[in-house]
């Protein structure tokens, strides 16, 4: 077993899944010679050639329909959009013709492509390069939605979206790429849809995603210490599939749901997880469904304003502890 | 075309009523064939069916609520129809549309538990889904959230305890729990209930009883046995004798055909006899039988019948039990020597009747003494001392044996 960053654990896992099939490929700004803007594909340039590994023009417009025209006649290409935010300039292609080919084709054409792009906050960044976008992908039908939080996930569900026969948004969040954490060695294959139950408590159940979930976590050891609360964590790890049954199974056993969640409040994903599990769990819930958000604003780029604004650890704690009676 | 459902007319002297119990919910089917819901009055109770066929659209009054006669208090028409409201009769007709949503859904079992415990504090899905399936009553229950709030694991621990073996109160049938039987009250047991500890409270009772030789009645009785049966299909039993023999007595003594106002003995001028009636050892109600001074014995024994019978057939009105003056206890079918009955507020005496038996009894006359047997019975009375004092009351029921030992009772029924 290795211990990889977040980062490295996107390379290795792009180069597991070149390795194995030729009709992968690689394309987006700065992925190649650069080995990435974060530096999270070094070294596939190298190994895979600039036929398979392509630095492109900044043109999101021209990477994704390069990808979706590829993927149609037959390769298995992954887009690099280098921050999530600019998913906006090619939504059209993304929210109309990636997500629309198999069913308006009848099933004829199948699109096996991933589009990896850094997002959330967390960075100083600002309100253009800093946004949390998975709930924009999660409300079009027709993606899967995909955002790990540890380096064996990237790695692992990186290799399952590259092999799935249909578009995946691959959400790596870019404050993550630094962590670190143990791999696997060999050949890692994780299955989309799948939550992970990474704590175990009787009292309240934390979803989260991605950035969040090393801060439920954290937030989970302080309400237990100091609080006398404890509570599971559930990382969701993918949106779309997303896996009601384990949601469900732990709210079921405590009772109380808690979202952490980084997208900004309107619509984000937790308004979705709770509605289910309004609709299936009610008769189980033992308070209201708490939701811990980033606000319905432009995120700010100062650092004291960023941090306000994000759910950090601390706040989870404060406002877990207030309403978890 | 939607109808009314209004508070029935129960009775003359009856203004108003109170729903008991609703049998059906909103959106339920009705028909004038099964119960709509309960009233009672005073001392009835009585089921009362939906006045036609339909959906229960609205309820207006919830049970436990007293409206008057005539007032509507639900609306009865075909599911999902608006429902036009109608004036009650008293007043002006007025042409009102009101909105009326669609008949709610069947409701689960667990939405009927309240969402609210009884200090105030929220009750979750999950514990109104446990206390509902449990059958449990919140309020034993301890909350260990904020505020003494019920948490789900609150109910848990009180599952697991085995505190909640025990059957909750207000549940509406008999339940059998380990060792005990619990048997909830009925709406005539909580009244008589109600009823028994108040008169306690209010009068302070005195006890007197006399022995009376039923000789006279028995003849009476014997004669006409078999022809009286025959002729009116019952029993002629002791009961209408003393009953008449009453009636006679409060003529000379009416301060025991009373009841007390204030500081005041507020004489009642007709005299209205309620009778205790068993019903089968579910209950026990005492409707009147009306001036019964002014029937012939025959006319009381049978009005007597009546009544008692009506009331182990639940069909009395509530005007039945209305404008008692003085109360009969019989308890002669068992054959006690002698019963301390509870006055029948508002009146100020009660008389019970115990089992007639031979006895030795010693005769006085121009020969000297001599012993016979002679059926005899005590009369028992139990009188409110504020009302009046133990001579009196020594008095009358001097008198009332009297009137038993020396009339010809026989010269009466033939």
């Amino acid at each position: 077993m290795a211990e990889l960053t977040y980062r490295e654990a996107v390379a290795e896992g792009i180069a597991q899944e070149m390795r194995r099939d030729e009709d992968v490929v690689f394309l987006g700004e700065d992925i190649g010679a650069a080995g990435g803007v974060f530096k999270a594909t070094v070294g596939l340039l190298k190994e895979f050639g600039p036929v398979r590994v392509r630095d492109t023009p900044i043109s999101e417009q021209a990477i994704l329909g390069a990808a979706m025209g590829s993927a149609m006649t037959g390769l298995k290409p992954i887009a690099e959009i280098m921050f999530s935010d600019f998913l906006a300039v090619c939504w059209d292609i993304v929210a109309n013709e990636i997500a629309k080919a198999r069913y308006m084709t009848g099933g004829q054409m199948s699109m096996p492509l991933v589009i990896r792009t850094a997002n959330g906050g967390g960075s100083r960044f600002g309100a253009q390069h800093s946004q949390s976008v998975e709930n924009w992908a999660m409300m079009v039908p027709g993606l899967k939605v995909v955002a790990p939080s540890t380096p064996a996930d990237v790695k692992g569900l990186l290799a399952a979206a590259i092999r799935d026969p249909d578009p995946v948004m691959f959400f790596e969040q870019k404050s993550l790429y630094p962590i670190k954490g143990e791999v696997p060695d060999g050949e890692l294959v994780d299955e989309l849809g799948t939550a992970k139950v990474l704590r175990d408590g009787d009292d309240v159940t934390i979803c989260a995603l991605a950035a969040m979930v090393p801060r439920a976590i954290q937030a989970a050891e302080i309400l237990s210490s100091e609080h006398g609360i404890e509570a599971t964590v559930v990382d969701l790890r993918s949106l779309v599939p997303l896996d009601a049954k384990t949601i469900l199974r732990e709210t079921s056993k405590t009772g109380r749901l808690v979202t952490v969640e980084e997208n900004p409040r309107l619509c984000g994903w937790g308004a979705e997880v709770a509605s289910i599990v309004a609709d299936e769990n009610f008769w189980d819930l033992d308070g209201p469904v708490i939701r811990i958000t980033t606000p319905h604003i432009p995120l700010p780029a100062a650092d004291e304003l960023e941090d306000a604004t994000m759910p950090s650890a601390d706040r989870i704690v404060r406002e877990v502890s207030e309403k978890i009676d | 075309m939607a109808m009314n459902v209004i508070m029935p007319q129960l009775g003359e002297t009856v203004s108003e009523g109170t729903v008991s119990v609703w049998h059906a919910e909103v959106g339920d089917k009705v028909s004038p064939k099964t119960p709509l819901f309960d009233v009672s009055s005073d001392k009835v109770e009585m089921e009362v069916p939906a006045p036609g066929e339909g959906t229960l659209l609205e309820v207006r009054v919830e049970a436990g609520t007293t409206v008057s006669v005539g007032e509507v208090i639900a609306i009865i028409g075909k599911e999902g129809e608006a429902v036009e409201v109608v004036a009650p009769p008293a007043a002006e007709k007025k042409e009102t549309k009101a909105e009326i949503t669609a008949p709610a859904p069947a409701l689960s079992i667990a939405t009927k538990a309240s969402n609210r415990d009884s200090n105030g504090n929220p009750l979750s899905p999950a514990v109104r889904r446990l206390i509902a399936e449990n059958g449990l009553d919140p309020d034993t229950i301890s909350g260990s959230g904020a505020g003494g709030r019920i948490k789900k694991k609150d109910v848990l621990a009180h599952l697991g305890s085995g505190a909640a073996a025990k059957p909750a109160p207000r549940t509406d049938s008999l339940t059998m729990s380990g060792e005990t039987e619990v048997i909830p009250f009925n709406n005539l047991r909580k009244m008589t209930a109600e009823h028994m500890v108040r008169s306690k409270a209010t009068s302070p009772h005195v006890l007197q009883a006399v022995e009376a030789d039923f000789a006279s009645v028995g003849r009476a009785r014997q004669a006409v046995s078999t022809q009286w049966k025959e002729r009116e299909g019952f029993s002629l039993t002791w009961l209408p004798f003393v009953a008449r023999a009453v009636c006679i007595a409060i003529r000379d003594f009416q301060r025991i055909n009373a009841q007390i106002e204030g500081e005041s003995l507020v004489v009642q001028r007709r005299i209205n006899l309620g009778i205790a009636v068993d019903l089968d050892f579910d209950g026990l109600v005492a409707p009147v039988v009306k001036d019964a001074d002014r029937m012939s014995l025959s006319e009381l024994a049978r009005a007597i019948r009546d009544v008692s019978s009506r009331a182990r057939a639940n069909k009395l009105t509530p005007d039945d039990f209305t404008g008692g003056t003085y109360t009969i206890s019989n308890s002669g079918v068992f054959g006690t020597m002698i019963t301390a009955p509870i006055i029948n507020q508002p009146q100020v005496a009660i008389l019970s009747t115990d089992g007639v038996t031979k006895k030795p009894v010693v005769i006085e006359s121009e020969d000297g003494e001599s012993i016979a047997i002679r059926p005899v019975g005590v009369l028992a009375q139990s009188f409110d001392h504020r009302a009046i004092d133990g001579a009196y009351s020594a008095a009358f029921l001097h008198r009332v044996r009297e009137v038993i030992e020396t009339t010809n009772w026989k010269s009466m029924l033939t």
